[in-house]
Formats: structure tokens, sequence, C-alpha cells
């Protein structure tokens, strides 16, 4: 990453390279700018949600290296050259992804704007301990805030996808 | 939300960070994890010109245990680097448990026990355990470094010792004799509070004999503070349960809680009476949880 | 009624689960258009203060920035989503009345250079003194919020059936209670969000709303337009919960920044001027008395109520009416008398919240009853058997209750928590408490007076019937509206739910449906919904009829296939083959239904609220384990048993008394929105206001009884907002059961609790 430009305010615009789901993406950011805008915005990622932009609610969750984080509270220039998941990138193909099937299989959805940032906490923990107990499911969605559901069928669709078979690794590091 | 705008600077070494800080002096602020400092600029209370990013300073990251010093926690390890650390869960789990009781999994992954030390909100979940467990710390500037006790780190609520150019690189947690801590944070959820009252012990116990204890209160007072007159009424006794209840007392005493949104100063207070006999039972009784 | 439905009935999947987890669902928030500019809202930093100027030179000069907007540049009409109270308007001029409240807005290229903007608008503010203490707020000599409302009572209430004073007078026991509820605020994980779009004559937005029809009646009302020319279109919604039914500044501000500088606009609200612009949950402070013979059957209840409304009406008086309306529909008693004052104060202004202004007096009513129990020495779900309603009554202010299986509800949730045995015997700390709960399957008038039907819908099967359109005004915010209007549909038709497709919510293409608000959907759009299908199978069995040479009264039609009554295994024939048919002779293959509500409701002043078709009824049993030092509630389990009619679909169903129930729990022990003494909000963020965590929910068990409810669809009436209505009342009573204490106020937190055991040790209580 260096120093593009200086504008006529004199504020600097970095070039960074990303790499979402699996394809690197070269753009122009300011210091200030937010990873989660940089995913929505410049790259139409819209599946990664703003709900509070100060990482309470998880609904901007994505998978920076493989584990969870919430993209409104990353610079994207921290974000250089690093490895991002959004929940477009979860199924390899047109395929679901177990977790995406459970999720819609058992109730885990209702207005679905917690969704993706859940999915992506629950794909993280299947992919670090493919058998979780309640207690471990609830935890790694702990920083998910569902207004809808009460989280009752979101665990019960987490527990249910882990007892499917694994097809396909997410596409990242853990 | 927005930031307003800032320069940044990302410096490859740890003598070019602290030569920045030198260089930019009150304009600059670190960025470690960031999860404090953008939240503060979101909300408008802090507007920095420059933010230096620790991000290359990888070194910053480890965790390991160095023979005849102890348990080197670099100042850029995140939560869950703790959480998850092999070596802590083995010498002390209760430093882990007590990361683990920080904020959210999202947050834990990026948030870094150097950053939310310097950060200094009494409520801080990490130093009331590390305080207990007589961690020191390193600063380093361009001058050279300088080490402390974790509990001389803090002089009020946000407000630390560090000089505008040094660093928080390491904290030690130093070969001892402790046989039990453990850190007991009450909040008012369970997951993503701040604790009401936080309450980290560490004892040795010899028999049934308490030889040394340290007992450090957060939440209760404008810094994590330690309980010395609990600690001086513990210090050589025999342990009983009526012992151990009347040192929750003293605490209580001792801690200086104001009210706020999440409690009353007298609910706090009587939260370290039974935290600190908690915690206590469960040091002495099960080890370093 | 055979119970042997085809569509109905069945888990089938969302309609709309894919996109959800795929995240290709777009939000509000997620559109964009070619050129689109950005818009945010100043709002007031102060609870009352006059404008004395306002200076938008410099906003105007900052490069990027395309339109500035104040009082000068919008229609002056006062608006309001309760007719009777036209109180709001788009910008302040003279005064600002909460921490929040509009002065201006701008609309600039990007979201960074709005929040630039609105700092460089210079407003000159006189403070004045506010209003903050509901109590206080009718005082003589208190400031005046509106000129037009003396005494900051925005509305009075004094309803009178029977003879209170001679029940109390002849009652075996008398007792009085006070309890006081909580601001609470829906929090949609979604923000309020709108794209408006103002080309010549035509306004469409864009918008996260609960009522497109609302939205349209109410914006086309402001600007003097014709609602032919306004279109509402609602993409996806996350989350509403009444919060979301009325316009907000948001589109009003949109629109006129997007009429003047003739491009798209997207407004939006950040998560803490979602806190600020509010519409939630009023604090109500209720005084309860009831009187009892011997049994506990109550006799008369007079009940007198305090609302804080804040600085506007919002669906206020709907919630105030609710207050105290609703109360009579879980226990049966002749003499009820109930006084209420919903009062302006310079805070936000609070609407309707899932339950729509009756939780908190159900807390109320919940505790106080257990409170008589135990002075009379009688179990608390024994009292509530003996009081419970049955089906086919009439309440004492006229409510007509069909379907109400209330009492068997309350039987099965004391079998299945065991509670009989468990009453008494539980370890220290233990506890476990009752409540019950009702609610109505949708109002039984629209929120302002018009004649238009409540619903209407429309089906068009596809030339080759391979697939049918469902067109429903109806508003699926999270809920899954979609979902099981498109099974009534299939239901109604004898067609299959896999071929479904569904436009709904947008009032250029769907017909007219109030929305979704007071659960009114299931019942009211899907009676209209059913209808629809009917006509597009008499239509299709006819044009069988001619096919197979069968008379058409001998035909069924069932997941697709017609065939003989009669004589079933005789030769069928596909609805695929009959509509392609029946589309080559006879042309487009339509169905059309309406909801009419029936007149319902007595003659006395404000009788038509709280009246519905039907109502839902359950009861809710809690267990708690009470840490006795610290008061820390730990609710172990919950069971909730609920009579909703006939279930549509289980999984939904089951997924909306999750729901209400999650959201009843975090306004009994955790949410509340807390002021300093400027009227600011002191946590308007989820880190300070705290909803639950997926670690903080207990098991739940969710179970139902059978019930047939003959003024709804197939017999199902509503389950939205039926389980919020009594969770406070029973984890109220839980911790009286555990602790022997009551916590008189919401939220029941653990300080208060610990408080309350205090003061019993020390012989205080």
């Amino acid at each position: 990453m260096s120093q593009v430009i200086t504008d006529k305010q004199g504020i600097s615009h970095y070039m960074i390279t990303i790499n979402v789901n699996g394809d690197d993406y070269t753009r122009v950011v300011k210091a200030n700018t937010i990873l989660v805008n940089v995913l929505r915005d410049e790259l139409d990622l819209t599946g990664t949600k703003k709900g509070c932009e100060l990482g309470d609610c998880g609904s901007c969750t994505i998978l920076l290296e493989g584990k969870p984080v919430d993209s409104c509270m990353v610079l994207a220039i921290e974000a250089d050259g690093k490895k991002i998941t959004t929940i477009e990138g979860i199924a390899e193909s047109a395929e679901l992804d177990k977790v995406q099937e459970s999720f819609i299989n058992h109730g885990a959805i209702q207005c679905g704007y917690c969704t993706p940032g859940m999915i992506l906490s629950a794909k993280a923990l299947l992919t670090r301990n493919p058998h979780p107990n309640e207690h471990e499911v609830r935890e790694a969605i702990a920083g998910n805030l569902c207004r809808c559901t009460g989280y009752v069928n979101i665990v019960k669709a987490v527990l249910k996808a882990a007892e499917e078979p694994n097809d396909k690794e997410v596409k990242s590091n853990e | 939300m927005f930031l307003p705008d800032f320069d940044y600077y990302a410096p490859d070494s740890l003598a070019e960070t602290c030569e920045a800080l030198d260089r930019f002096g009150s304009k600059a602020k670190v960025l470690a994890g960031g999860t404090d400092i953008i939240a503060k600029m979101k909300g408008g209370l802090v507007a920095p010109e420059i933010l230096i990013s620790l991000k290359k300073l990888v070194d910053l990251q480890k965790i390991e245990y160095v023979a005849g010093k102890g348990v080197v926690i670099g100042a850029q390890a995140t939560h869950n680097d703790l959480v998850n650390s092999p070596i802590l869960n083995d010498k002390y789990l209760s430093v882990s448990e007590a990361a683990h009781h920080m904020a959210s999994n999202q947050i834990r992954n990026i948030g870094t026990v150097g950053g939310n030390l310097c950060n200094a909100v009494p409520s801080a979940d990490l130093p009331p355990i590390l305080i207990a467990l007589g961690a020191t710390i390193k600063l380093v500037g361009t001058k050279g470094e300088r080490t402390m006790l974790l509990e001389d780190l803090f002089t009020g609520p946000m407000k630390t010792v560090i000089a505008q150019n040094e660093i928080l690189t390491e904290i030690v947690i130093p070969d001892q004799a402790s046989t039990g801590s453990t850190y007991i944070k009450f909040g008012l959820r369970r997951s993503g509070a701040l604790a009401v009252v936080g309450i980290g012990v560490a004892v040795t116990v010899n028999g049934e004999t308490i030889t040394e204890v340290k007992i450090t209160i957060g939440a209760a007072a404008p810094t994590p503070m330690r309980a010395r007159e609990a600690e001086d009424f513990l210090r050589g006794k025999v342990i009983s349960d009526e012992l151990i209840a009347e040192a929750g007392v003293i605490a209580a005493k001792e801690s200086k809680p104001i009210s706020d949104i999440r409690g009353s100063a007298e609910y706090r207070r009587d939260l370290v009476r039974v935290f600190t006999k908690r915690a206590l039972h469960k040091a002495i009784k099960e080890g370093h949880v | 009624m055979s119970d042997n439905y085809a569509v109905i009935g069945k888990n089938v999947p969302r309609i709309d689960g894919r996109e959800k987890a795929t995240g290709a669902a777009k939000y509000t928030g997620d559109l964009k258009f070619p050129n689109m500019l950005f818009g945010k809202i100043l709002s007031s930093p102060y609870a009352h203060a006059k404008i004395l100027s306002i200076d938008t030179s410099e906003a105007e000069k900052l490069p990027g920035v395309k339109a500035v907007i104040t009082h000068k540049d919008v229609p002056t009409l006062k608006y309001g989503i309760s007719p009777a109270r036209w109180d709001e308007n788009i910008f302040c001029s003279d005064k600002v009345r909460f921490v929040g409240d509009k002065v201006a807005a701008v609309a600039c290229v990007d979201e960074e250079t709005c929040y630039k903007a609105l700092k460089l608008i210079k407003v000159e503010y006189e403070v004045l003194p506010a209003v903050l203490d509901p109590l206080h707020a009718m005082d003589e000599g208190a400031p005046q919020i509106h000129d037009e409302y003396p005494r900051n009572i925005n509305t009075e209430i004094h309803q009178n059936f029977g003879d209170v004073d001679k029940a109390l007078a002849e009652a075996y026991y008398v007792r009085t209670d006070y309890f006081v509820g909580q601001r609470t605020y829906q929090s949609p994980i979604e923000p309020h969000s709108a794209v408006s779009i103002w080309k010549d004559n035509k306004l469409t937005i864009y918008s996260s709303t609960q009522s497109p029809h609302y939205f349209q009646h109410y914006i086309a009302r402001e600007f003097g337009l014709k609602m032919g020319d306004v279109r509402i279109i609602k993409t996806y919604v996350g989350g509403g919960f009444g919060g979301k039914l009325e316009p907000t500044g948001l589109e009003f501000a949109g629109a006129v920044l997007s009429k003047l500088t003739g491009r798209p606009v997207r407004t939006f609200y950040d998560r803490h001027e979602m806190f600020a612009h509010n519409r939630g949950r009023h604090r109500e402070y209720m005084e309860m008395t009831t009187g009892v013979d011997k049994e506990g059957k109550i006799l008369g209840v007079y009940a007198n109520f305090v609302m804080d409304g804040g600085a506007y009406t919002s669906l206020g008086i709907a919630s105030a009416y609710y207050a105290g309306a609703l109360l009579t529909l879980t226990y049966e008693f002749e003499n009820y008398k109930w006084d209420l004052h919903r009062v302006y104060t310079n805070l936000p202004a609070c609407g309707a919240q899932r339950g729509h202004g009756a939780p908190q007096p159900k807390y109320a009513f919940e505790s106080h009853l257990d409170n008589i129990a135990k002075d009379l020495g009688i179990d608390p779900l024994e009292i509530r058997i003996r009081n419970a309603r049955r089906p086919d009554t009439v309440t004492a202010n006229d409510f007509i209750i069909n379907s109400c299986e209330l009492k068997a509800c309350l039987e099965k949730a004391g079998e299945i928590s065991g509670w009989r045995e468990k009453k008494g015997n539980m370890t220290k700390g233990r506890g476990i408490g009752i409540a019950t709960g009702s609610f109505v399957s949708g109002a039984g008038y629209p929120i302002y007076r018009t004649d238009l039907p409540q619903a209407a819908a429309m089906i068009k099967v596809h030339e080759d019937g391979s697939a049918a359109t469902l067109y429903t005004g109806a508003t699926d915010i999270g809920q899954g509206s979609d979902t099981i209007l498109c099974q009534m549909a299939a239901e109604g038709m004898g067609y299959r739910y896999e071929n479904m497709k569904i436009i709904a919510a947008d009032t250029e293409t769907t017909p007219h449906d109030f929305g979704a608000y007071a659960s009114r959907q299931t019942l009211m759009s899907g009676t209209a919904v059913k209808r629809a299908g009917e006509e597009i199978k008499k239509q299709i069995l006819d044009m069988a009829s001619t096919m197979m040479n069968l008379p058409p009264d001998d035909l069924e039609c069932r997941e697709g296939i017609i065939f003989s009554i009669s004589r079933p295994k005789a030769e069928s024939i596909t609805f695929e083959e009959a509509a392609r048919r029946f589309f080559v002779l006879r042309g487009p293959l339509i169905g059309k239904g309406v909801y009419v509500v029936p007149r319902l409701g007595g003659t006395y002043k404000g009788a038509a609220v709280g009246t519905s078709p039907a109502y839902s009824y359950c009861a809710q049993i809690a267990e708690v384990q009470i840490d006795e030092e610290t008061g820390e509630i730990d609710v172990r389990e919950i069971w909730d048993v609920h009579d909703c009619g006939k279930v549509i679909n289980p999984m939904l169903l089951h997924g909306q008394v999750h729901g209400a129930l999650y959201m009843g729990m975090g306004e009994s022990i955790w949410e509340q929105v807390v002021f300093n003494d400027e009227g600011k909000i002191l946590n308007p963020n989820l880190g300070g206001y705290m909803l639950p965590t997926a670690l903080d929910m207990p098991e739940i068990h969710s179970e139902l009884v059978e019930s047939y409810e003959p003024a709804g669809p197939w017999g199902a009436k509503e389950v939205g907002e039926g389980a919020t209505n009594p969770t406070m009342g029973c984890f109220s009573n839980a911790i009286f059961d555990a602790m022997g204490v009551r916590v008189n106020s919401l939220p029941l937190t653990y300080e208060k609790v610990w408080r309350a055991l205090k003061e019993k040790r020390e012989g205080k209580a």
C-alpha cells in the first residue's frame, strides 16, 4: 500500500488491494474509509449490513483471514493485503452452503437483516469446531443481535448444520 | 456515521513507531485493534490528525513463556489470542477466561490487549486479573524503555502515565508461587456488557493458610484498584468462610464506586463484597481458573 | 370442518429464505440509483427551545452539497399518523420540542459530505424550560409544549362500564397496587431508510415501511398530490415492530430534496438518530384497584393511567386506548372503569410498539392479580382458571369474543411446565410465575376514518398455468406474511405453493391493504387472499367442467389436480391444462378478493378502539433462579401455550412466539431508554440499550391448543403480538414466587431485585 495522491483539500488517498471472496480488488481509499463501506458501496456487495456502526450488533460481520470481525470497526486501509469473506462468498457455487440451507429449513430467518452476519459467525464456528454444543453455538453468535427470532431457531439451525456432512471448506484460512 | 479525516502512517518497526510518535507529538494517536479509538472518533470524542498503525509490528503479537521471566504477552495480541493461547490455558487459565469476558467474539478478534490497557476504562476485564497476578508492563519510547507494575499504569478513568511518545509493548506475568487466581465479572447481560463490578484475585495457599493474596477491584473506582486492606487482613490467616466473608466486607468498604447508568454506587459496593468473597473461594479451591 | 388441507398447516420454507440467506435480498439502504444523492436531517440539541435563526449559507458553499432545506422550503401543513392529532411539521419553524426534533436537511454527493454539511448549518436557539417528568406535565404553570393542547394533555380517556363502586363495596377483598413501566424502543436491526425520486408530477419513494398505504396516504396529503401520483414501494424490511408504520422526516425531507435537485435521494438514520426518532413504547404509570369474591373471582376493576407521550402524538392515541381497553380480554368481569391521561413531554415521541400499549398494563394487572392471590391464599394458576374468559362471550366494553381457548392454554401450560408439582416446592431462590395474554387480530377500524376495505388481493394465473402471481398490499416485514399468503392463495385455488409468485407492497401494482400492524394480516389480508384464490378455483372448475364433461359442483381441485368428487379415481386433468384452456378461450385468469370488517363495537366514546374480528389467547409460565446476594435473574425456562386458531405455517408461527417472547423478555429485564436531566438520551446505541444476546435466552417451549376462529380464514387468527403481552407480568410473578419481593417498576433489573431483597431483610418492605 502506498500513498497515491493528495487531493485539493490536502487529504491523502491510498491504494489498497483486498482479496474478497477469492478475488483481488484494488481500490483507492482515504484513511477514514471504513471497510464495510468499501464492500457495500465500492464492490456492490450489499449482503453485509450496517445496523449500528459501532460494533455492537454484528450485522456487518465478515470473515477477516477467517475470523469473524465487525467490518464497521475496521479501516479499509488496515485490511490491505488481507483475505475477506462476505456472505456472497460463502457458497462456492449456485448450491447453498449447508449452514445457509439449515437456516432456511429450520426457520432461522425472519426479517433476514442479521442473517448474513449470523451465518458467517456460525460458519467460522463450524470451521473451527465442527461439533459444537449448544453453549458454544450461543457463544459464537452472542455478538450478532437478532430482534426477530429470539435465537431459538438460529441455534437449532447451527446445531443441525453441524450434523450434516461437510461439503466444501470456505476459501479462507483459520 | 463517519470518521473525520486524518493522515495514516504504518511504521515498519518499533523504532520507527516511537520516532513517529515523537515527531508528530500530540497530533498523533496510536491505532492498535481500533475498536476503542474508532468508536471514539465516530462519537466525536477524539479527532487525531494522524493515526499511527501498529499493524506491521507482528513481533508484538506473540504470547510466549520466557524462562526466568514469565509469560510474556505482546501488546498486539488480540483478546481471542489470549483466549486461545495454549500457554495461558496451561499456566493461567484465569487470564484466558478474563479475556473471554470482553465484548463479543467479533471485537475480541481485533481488539488488542495493549489497546485495551491503554484505553484505561475502569471497567476493563483484563486489568484486575493481571494486576492480581503481579503483571508488569514495558513502555518503549525514543529515549529508551521503562517497566512498571501494571497497576501503576492507570491514573484515572481513561488516563495513564504513558507519555505521548511511548507505546506499551508487552505485559509480563512473572513466575510466581500463587496457587490459584480467578476473575469474576458481573455484567448486566452475558455478552457485550461492561463490568458493573469485576474482581481479580490471586492467592498463595499453604495448607490451610493464605500466605499471599492480591485482590483487584475493577469498575468500582476511578482505576482498577488493589483492595490492600482486605489483602492485609487475609495475609497469614487460616482459611474459613467467616474470614473470606469478612475480606469481602473490607474490600467493599475500600472501594470507591460511582453511580451510573449501569448501577448505583451502593449496589456496586455490595457487589464488591459478594464477588471478592466468591473469587477468593474459587481461587483457593480451584487453582488458576 | 375437515382439517385435511393440502398447503396450509404445512411447514413450507419461506418464500424469501434463499434471498436472505445469500445476502441477495436488497433492503432500502442497499438500493442504488444512477445519479443518486444522500440526505440527512439536522436535529435539535435541545429538549425545548425557540428557533431564533437558521443560517445555511456555509453549508450551501461546501463542495458536494446539492441542496439545503429548512421549514421555508417545505409544506407547513401539520401531519401525524393519528388523524385526531396532526401536531407535527416536516421541520420545526418556531420551536423544537425534543432533543432530535427536525430542523433542516441536506442532500450531498456522498454520506461523508452530509455529516460535514450538517455541522455547518448554524441555528440560533433560545432555550426554554422543558417538561421532562410526565407526572408534572399537567401541573399549573408547566411549560406548554403545544399551544393547542392546554396542560399538555394529548389524550384524555374516561370509560365506565357497569358499577365499579358497587362491586368494590360488595367485594370480599379489595386491593390497590401501583406500577410504573419504562420507555423502550423497537430497535429493529435495520435502520430507517428511504429513497425518494420526485420527477415531474410523480413521487416514488422506496422505504423501510410497515405500510405503503399509510405512507402513500399521508405523503400525498402533505404535498397536495393525488394518491395515484405517489408510489410507495417496500423492498425488504429488517423489522419494524410498530416503529416503521408512519412516514418520518426521511420520506418528507427526502422527497423535497429530490424535487429540488432532480435526483434520487437516499435518506437514512444512524442508530442514535433512530433512538431519537423513537415512536416506541410509552412509559405508563398504572394504578390498579380490584375487588374479588372469596374465591378470587374478579368483581370489578378500576384502573388509572398516565402515559408519557413525548413531543408528538404518533400512534399514541391508539396505544392509549389499548392500554385500558384490552384489560377486559383475558378475565371476565362486568364492572370496569378506567381513566387515562396521555401527556406531552419534551422527549422523543412514543407510538406503538409490539403489543400496542397493552403489555405494561398487563404486567401491572398480572402482578396485581398475583398479589391478590397471595393475600387470599389461592394458587396463581387456579385464580386465573377461575377468571379465564370463555368463548362466545362479550367483554364489559363490548368486544365480541368468538374463539377463546384460554382455559385450555392455562391447563396445558400448567401441565407442560410441571406447575403443580413445582409451586411451593422449589429450591431456594427458584420461582415459577404465570401470566395470560391476549391480542387483537387486526384493529376493527383503520387508523384514519375511511370506508376503504381492510384488504384486497388479486391473483393472476400465468397463461400456461405453470405459475400464479399473488398481488397483495400486505407487508412482509420479517414475520413471513408473503409466505403464508402464498400458502393461502394456493390453498384457496387448489394449487401448489411451489408455483406461487408474489408481488407485494407496491402501491402502484398491488391492491390496497393497510399493512403490517395490530397483527392484522393473517386474518384480514389472508381472508382477501383466500377469496381471491376461491374465485380462481371457481373459474378453473368451471372451465374444467367443460373439458371433463362433468358438472362443476362434482369437481374439486387439490394441489393442482382437478378430479371428480364422486368418482375420484376416474380421469383427472391438471390445473395447468384448465388454466391454459381458460386463457385461450376467455382471456386472463384473474381472481379478486376483498375483506371488510363487520361493524364492531359499542356506542360509547372510543368504543371502536380495541375491537377486532378475533382475539388470540395465551398463557406463559417462566421459571427463574434468583441470586439472592446480587439480585441477578437467571431465566431458566419459559413455556408459552397459544390459542391462535388454525395454524397456517407452524414454523413461522412458533418463530413469532419466540420473537415476541424475546422482546417481552428484553423489556422485562434489560431494555430501557435513559435520559439525562436535559432530555438527551444517554444510551442511544446497542451497547447501552441492551437487547438480550443468544447467551441470555433460556430454553423456550412454544406449544398450541386446538382452536378454530370462525371469523378467520380457515379458522386462523393472530400470533405476532400476543406473546409480548404476558411476559413482563410473568417474570414479575416468577420473581415474586422465588423471593417474596415484588418489583413494581420495569425493567425488573438485578439491582431492583437486590434492593427489594435488601429492604425485605431490613424489614422495610
